[in-house]
């Protein structure tokens, strides 16, 4: 009974999203105010609908109801409950209803969060989410219905929830990557909705930057919980492997970050107006390719396990239409659209100008690299496969020029400025860099011109950031939003010093070891103390205890090996001792004559530093959006320009009834 | 006029792209599915899982419809699967059975044969056993060249060992109707 609620939901929801997508739009082009006031109620009903068929689907999986598919696949009775919740979104049907969930909740926040916007306005950006659910809800009730029985013979138990997602990471980390993707067609709308309106002035812009901001914060900490996930639970250190996958979330993470500053500069000067909306609508439209390339199973990747061309086909065709239909409307409209703003060569719009080029190269190249096996085995030329060392390559060259614009274009003026008079500020900057390379080679003997030069990047970045934040805040009081930036800056700086660092200085062995015996690396003594037989809820286990030792430093480390009995198959769990200047870190691996274990060590310093950037650039994303002056703004804008907004409202619905 | 064309870009770029989504789409690896089917049975020698002094190969397999159940005692699947396939070898299918060690299992509780064969004759007298015989897939390289996936796996040959229909995980009397038992009637008329 339960599931068929869930399932009914979901079918009224569709029902409202079509409503949605027309009626509002209707009545903001044609000034129909009773149209346009339907939009926020079904916005909110459909939100209820979802929430309600998620809520189900939860319970089912909560109450061990194995006469619904989904269930029956991805759970087992003696999954615990954490992990049954979590099993929702463990495999397809169930995350592409948490992909409609949140669509749903973001545009239940813009419904609720834009009061002081014009009513016509929002409609139209509420329409176009409308537009969008509307093919998620068609895919999830037609091609991947969760609710589907498996009566008249249902299973006697679950086949379980795949092992891999049996984790604290990764009950987190799609919901927060999927807050990201789904996030961005929040600025997605907005330039639509802006397109259509044929107002691409700086206000759209304006609205929605704080949105953009959310997503993007949103996105990182999800891509940077997948990154940490991959490294404790994957047992062999890594913390970045240019999986398809993964660039399907890099994607519009790039993107998104090159929007936020473009925002930025059509926000204040009124300059890159059509660039930025094509950004907007690029950000989102890479999160819809990106949920194409995982969910079609298109291109094979270990996290590919849904796989269908019918699935595929159907996403494809609504990324004609969604994509297809915003790039061609952008054509047709942003022709137009003129940027009157004048700016000097050298000047803060040019620092982000490059900023946004650079940014655009590497989206390129990301994309190249993910889809180029795909053309190349289409045009007839075999399969290749394209990894890690060529993405490494290219993103080295690239961060260079990067790393040295982003510390300086906080110090430029808009609209003009001389160098000669930046020139004395950036000396901290050189002064640290070569104290921290000096520091690196002397204490880790880093000696590679690469790694040196990304740690001096990442000391010119520190260093810059730091001090600007100083001269500003000596003059008077920082506003939140320059807090965010100094925070997000100094994560990237964080970030390249973390891979820089434990890319060049990071230390394995691979040896056979029995109990009581110990192994050496980097002044570290790690002893196999003891290999015990655990029982856990759903799996068993060999634990082997390690004792490290460095002097006086003492660990205990447990590594694991799981074998998960429904699904039989076997789980690595690293030990992992963390720190903030090195991470010890331990896995088992078979199990070898005698009392004998093949163990992996690995000494990894500063690898906490790559997930530390991930996290100063989301706290950053936050300050930004506490900032007041967009609530001030906004409230600003209604009494001041209620009267002009009226005028140009009435000139576009010409514009619009001439077409 | 260049304006106009650099607007044009991203559209044409975008259009560009899904031509390649498209036609990767119907080349990808869920193709391997299909080709696994009107396949002959590959070929093997291996012992007898509760007589290791006996062993067969693939000649042992021919002559008439065979079922072929790839299953383990550690599967919970097919604890479940083996009465109804008791019933279906009461009704004249021969069912032979692939015994898939799992090495995993191996490694925790350190089974040996002896261990093995007490565990699969109790399973057996318990569910019921549909096996005219068990091949034991000691190194799993039988069910490497048969791309088996987990347990249980299930083949259908017809007379001349090609692989008439494959399904992965547990048969039931739905399975078997809709997947089994028509190809199975159309076989023994066109034999």
């Amino acid at each position: 009974m339960i599931p068929e609620i869930g399932h009914f939901a979901l079918l009224i929801s569709l029902v409202f999203a079509i409503s949605l997508a027309i009626f509002p739009l209707i009545g903001a082009q044609k000034n129909i105010a009773e149209l346009v006031g339907l939009a926020k109620p079904l916005v909110y009903a459909n939100f209820v609908l979802l929430s309600v068929s998620l809520f189900c689907l939860a319970w089912a999986f909560y109450h061990n109801d194995f006469s619904v598919t989904y269930v029956a696949m991805n759970s087992n009775s003696a999954l615990p409950w954490y992990y049954r919740i979590s099993a929702v979104w463990g495999a397809h049907e169930g995350s592409l209803l948490l992909w409609v969930w949140i669509l749903a909740l973001w545009t239940a926040a813009v419904a609720l969060l834009s009061r002081s916007l014009d009513d016509a306005d929002v409609a139209r950006v509420l329409a176009v989410m409308g537009f969008i659910a509307i093919g998620f809800l068609a895919f999830v009730i037609f091609t991947s219905n969760p609710f589907e029985r498996t009566f008249p013979m249902f299973p006697v138990d679950g086949r379980d929830l795949n092992p891999l997602l049996q984790d604290i990471g990764l009950i987190i980390h799609p919901p927060m990557l999927y807050m990201g993707y789904v996030g961005f067609s929040v600025a997605f709308a907005f330039a639509v909705a802006a397109l259509l309106g044929g107002k691409l002035d700086a206000t759209w812009a304006r609205w929605s930057r704080p949105w953009t901001l959310a997503a993007w914060g949103f996105l990182t900490i999800g891509i940077t919980l997948g990154s940490w996930w991959a490294y404790y639970e994957l047992g062999w250190g890594g913390w970045w492997f240019w999986d398809p996958v993964e660039n399907a979330s890099f994607m519009p993470w790039i993107a998104g970050t090159a929007l936020i500053h473009s925002l930025a500069v059509t926000e204040k000067r009124g300059a890159f107006k059509s660039w930025t909306v094509l950004l907007a609508i690029t950000a989102f439209s890479l999160s819809l390719l990106g949920t194409f390339l995982v969910r079609s199973g298109i291109l094979v990747s270990v996290h590919a396990f849904a796989s269908d061309p019918t699935r595929g086909l159907f996403i494809l065709v609504y990324l004609l239409i969604v994509i297809g239909g915003a790039l061609t409307l952008y054509a047709s409209r942003a022709s137009q659209v003129v940027s009157t703003h004048r700016y000097k060569l050298f000047s803060r719009e040019v620092l982000l100008f490059i900023n946004n080029v650079l940014l655009a190269a590497a989206l390129l190249v990301v994309l190249l690299g993910t889809l180029l096996p795909l053309v190349h085995k289409e045009i007839g030329l075999g399969s290749i496969s394209i990894g890690a060392p060529f993405f490494d390559k290219v993103s080295s060259y690239w961060f260079i020029p990067f790393s040295i614009m982003l510390a300086i274009a906080p110090f430029v003026r808009w609209k003009q400025d001389k160098f000669s008079r930046i020139r004395n500020k950036l000396l901290p900057g050189v002064f640290f860099a070569a104290v921290l390379t000096l520091m690196m080679y002397l204490t880790l003997g880093v000696d590679s011109f690469m790694n040196l030069l990304g740690i001096s990047l990442a000391g010119w970045i520190i260093a810059l950031t730091l001090y600007e934040l100083f001269l500003t805040r000596s003059k008077g009081k920082l506003p939140l939003s320059h807090w965010g930036m100094t925070f997000a800056h100094l994560g990237f700086a964080a970030l390249v010093l973390g891979i820089a660092v434990t890319q060049f200085a990071s230390v394995e062995r691979s040896v056979r070891m029995v109990p009581g015996e110990t192994v050496e690396l980097n002044n570290y003594h790690f002893t196999l103390a003891q290999v015990k037989q655990v029982e856990g809820p759903n799996y068993s286990s060999y634990m082997g205890e390690f004792s490290v030792t460095n002097g006086d430093e003492k660990h205990l480390l447990f590594a694991e090996k799981r074998y998960y009995k429904v699904q039989s198959s076997v789980m690595t769990e690293a030990g992992i001792d963390a720190g903030l200047w090195r991470d010890l870190y331990v896995s088992l691996g078979e199990q070898l004559e005698g009392q004998a274990w093949a163990v992996r060590v690995y000494v990894k310093p500063f690898v906490r530093w790559i997930w530390l950037g991930g996290v100063l650039m989301m706290i950053g994303s936050i300050l930004c959006i506490a900032d007041k002056r967009y609530r001030k703004v906004l409230s600003m804008r209604c009494a001041h320009e209620a009267e002009p907004h009226n005028q140009r409202g009435e000139a576009t619905g010409q514009t619009a009834s001439s077409n | 006029m260049m304006k106009n064309f650099k607007v044009l870009v991203p559209i044409i770029t975008f259009l560009f792209i899904s031509i390649f989504l498209y036609k990767g789409l119907y080349s990808d690896p869920t193709d391997i599915e299909n080709a696994n089917l009107q396949r002959p049975f590959p070929e093997f020698k291996l012992n007898d899982l509760m007589n290791p002094d006996k062993s067969y190969n693939k000649a042992d397999l021919l002559g008439e419809v065979t079922l072929i159940n790839v299953w383990g005692t550690w599967c919970v699947t097919c604890r479940v699967e083996l009465p109804f396939m008791t019933r279906l070898s009461e009704q004249g299918i021969r069912i032979i059975g692939v015994y898939y060690d799992n090495a995993a299992e191996a490694v925790f509780s350190g089974v040996d044969l002896i261990q093995t064969q007490q565990d699969v004759k109790q399973m057996l007298s318990q569910l019921g056993n549909p096996f005219r015989f068990n091949i034991y897939d000691v190194n799993r390289d039988l069910s490497l060249d048969l791309g088996v996936t987990g347990a249980p796996e299930s083949f259908l040959l017809d007379a001349n060992g090609v692989i008439v229909a494959h399904r992965r995980g547990a048969i039931d009397e739905r399975v078997w109707e809709k997947e089994f038992a028509p190809l199975i009637r159309q076989l023994k008329q066109g034999g």
